[in-house]
């Protein structure tokens, strides 16, 4: 089966960017000009306050883009693929396999920026720790499980694929991205300034809450720790580790459960 | 005739389940469930029960909408039942209707390899047999170009050859023979013959009785979703091994041509 994932996603990354000229480097254009748009806007707000910021930006940005791409792909790869599985029986698993091995292929490249950029900025970044592949496991687990949830039910309601990328946009914008991993910092507050006597406090608290405890949120401040302030801020605990691993297994098994289920019933939704 | 069953269906039922106001929103369901709580039920199978003995030839005959491909897209794996059960033994292969999910975008070698990754082959396997494929089916004029730029001759006769060049036990034909031109046909007949020489086993659908008569040992009449009629055949193609007729010189098909089949039983395909 790894195989097949393996040629299948290899293959798929192949074909989306053939014929075109700029090839794959399209694919490089679009975190490169949401860094530059967002970079541009932020960091007289918190460009001060986070140390090495536009690292801080754009390793927040791919692994997002990561997270957008997979969920997308998962939902889109059921339409796309709707030939072969109308004729060919065989486990549909494969296919979400190979969305995920394709956009990984597309992660490591976007990391590839992210390093280039370390090295303009003369900062090393500790990729090679021993956490990154379990950040990296982590990272698959809960992308697929959260893209099979969604692809299970996007044929019955064909408008998942809508409103997932509405609440995409909304989410982008409560995960610490482009803003600390806390709600004390300067922009924050800002808004909470700007939008005060317009929501209660409670609004504010759950929003706090949200944001911190938001499984995003935690894998991206887990990454930033990890690549790029192991020195300062350290790693994150064995016990964190393993409590967020579990969770994004438990994300997973739900997933591969309900997409298993769902699978059979695909042919008679189209 | 030894006498293991390849396929066992007991009492299979199967509905489809229809909104009279269809809507694939989920805005709709939420916001006006009333409207969309009316549904039709069709009943396209009813209590089927169905046996198929390994080296038999089967086919499934009856008018539109009598459940035949429904059946077979059952035994496929492609549906779920209501209730009974289907049990299939040993590698398989299909081909449904048209071509069998080919992406538009990529060549004919390209689509092979995937064709033949997503039924378990190596691709060592599959690249021994791409040749053979593309032989089958003339197209090497044309080997580079995306199947998007063949026509709808060309893309059959891809399908076909990818479908039987699939090493299995099992071959599952939906009107294979009611598409394609005469030279189409020709080559279909001659492959079937190939079939038949190594004993492997095939379910057809098909509308033409005259054709099914001709090739099948038993054939299943379908109407309304229920088996009405068993009709024991005596096809005009002996299941001997030893002469494989020979009127379409043209398109004999030599029993090397199938080595693949031999090796069916040792790698089982992938099953969804």
């Amino acid at each position: 089966m790894l195989r097949i994932v393996w040629a299948v996603g290899w293959a798929d990354f192949v074909l989306k960017y053939r014929g075109s000229f700029f090839g794959y480097l399209w694919s490089l254009a679009l975190p490169a000009m949401k860094f530059l748009v967002i970079f541009h806007v932020f960091r007289s707000f918190v460009g001060g306050e986070i140390e090495n910021y536009p690292l801080y930006l754009m390793l927040g940005l791919i692994v997002w883009e990561y997270f957008a791409r997979v969920t997308h792909g998962c939902i889109a790869m059921l339409r796309h693929k709707e030939g072969v599985i109308q004729k060919v029986p065989f486990p549909r698993l494969i296919l979400i396999f190979a969305v995920g091995w394709t956009d990984t292929i597309v992660f490591f490249t976007h990391c590839l920026i992210f390093l280039v950029l370390a090295w303009m900025m003369h900062v090393s970044p500790a990729l090679l720790s021993f956490y990154t592949p379990l950040l990296l496991l982590q990272m698959l687990l809960l992308f697929l499980g959260t893209g099979m949830l969604l692809s299970a039910y996007s044929l019955r309601f064909r408008d998942i694929e809508h409103i997932w990328s509405m609440v995409l946009q909304v989410l982008f914008w409560l995960t610490p991205i482009m803003y600390l991993y806390t709600l004390h910092s300067p922009l924050s507050r800002q808004a909470k300034d700007m939008a005060a006597g317009n929501l209660p406090s409670t609004a504010w608290g759950l929003l706090d809450t949200f944001i911190t405890f938001q499984p995003l949120s935690i894998l991206i401040h887990d990454t930033r720790r990890v690549v790029l302030y192991s020195q300062t801020a350290g790693v994150p605990s064995a016990v964190h580790a393993a409590i967020f691993t579990a969770f994004c297994f438990l994300v997973f098994a739900a997933g591969t459960a309900l997409f298993r289920y769902r699978s059979t019933y695909f042919l008679q939704e189209y | 005739m030894n006498n293991e069953l390849i396929i066992e269906c007991k009492g299979v039922s199967k509905s489809f389940r229809h909104a009279v106001y269809p809507s694939k929103l989920l805005q709709d369901h939420l916001l006006s469930r009333k409207r969309h709580r009316r549904h039709q039920t069709i009943q396209a199978l009813q209590d089927v029960t169905l046996h198929v003995e390994r080296g038999e030839w089967v086919g499934i005959a009856g008018p539109n909408g009598s459940g035949k491909t429904t059946l077979l897209q059952i035994i496929a794996g492609l549906l779920p039942t209501d209730t009974g059960t289907v049990i299939q033994r040993g590698p398989m292969a299909c081909f449904f209707g048209l071509g069998l999910g080919f992406h538009p975008e990529r060549n004919a070698v390209e689509n092979i390899y995937h064709h033949g990754l997503l039924h378990g082959m190596t691709p060592e396997e599959i690249k021994k047999r791409t040749k053979r494929i593309i032989d089958f089916a003339e197209l090497w004029s044309h080997v580079d170009l995306p199947v998007k730029c063949y026509s709808t001759g060309m893309h059959m006769r891809l399908a076909f050859a990818a479908a039987v060049q699939v090493p299995a036990q099992l071959y599952l034909f939906d009107e294979v023979l009611a598409v394609g031109d005469v030279s189409f046909q020709v080559k279909c007949r001659a492959h079937f013959k190939g079939l038949r020489y190594h004993k492997k086993t095939v379910v057809m659908v098909g509308h033409s009785l005259s054709e099914l008569r001709h090739w099948c040992d038993r054939i299943y009449h379908m109407e309304n979703g229920s088996i009405v009629d068993i009709e024991q055949c005596t096809p005009a193609i002996p299941r001997n091994g030893k002469s494989v007729p020979s009127q379409h010189a043209s398109h004999h098909v030599s029993p090397q041509s199938f080595e693949g089949a031999q090796r069916s039983s040792e790698q089982p395909a992938l099953r969804a």
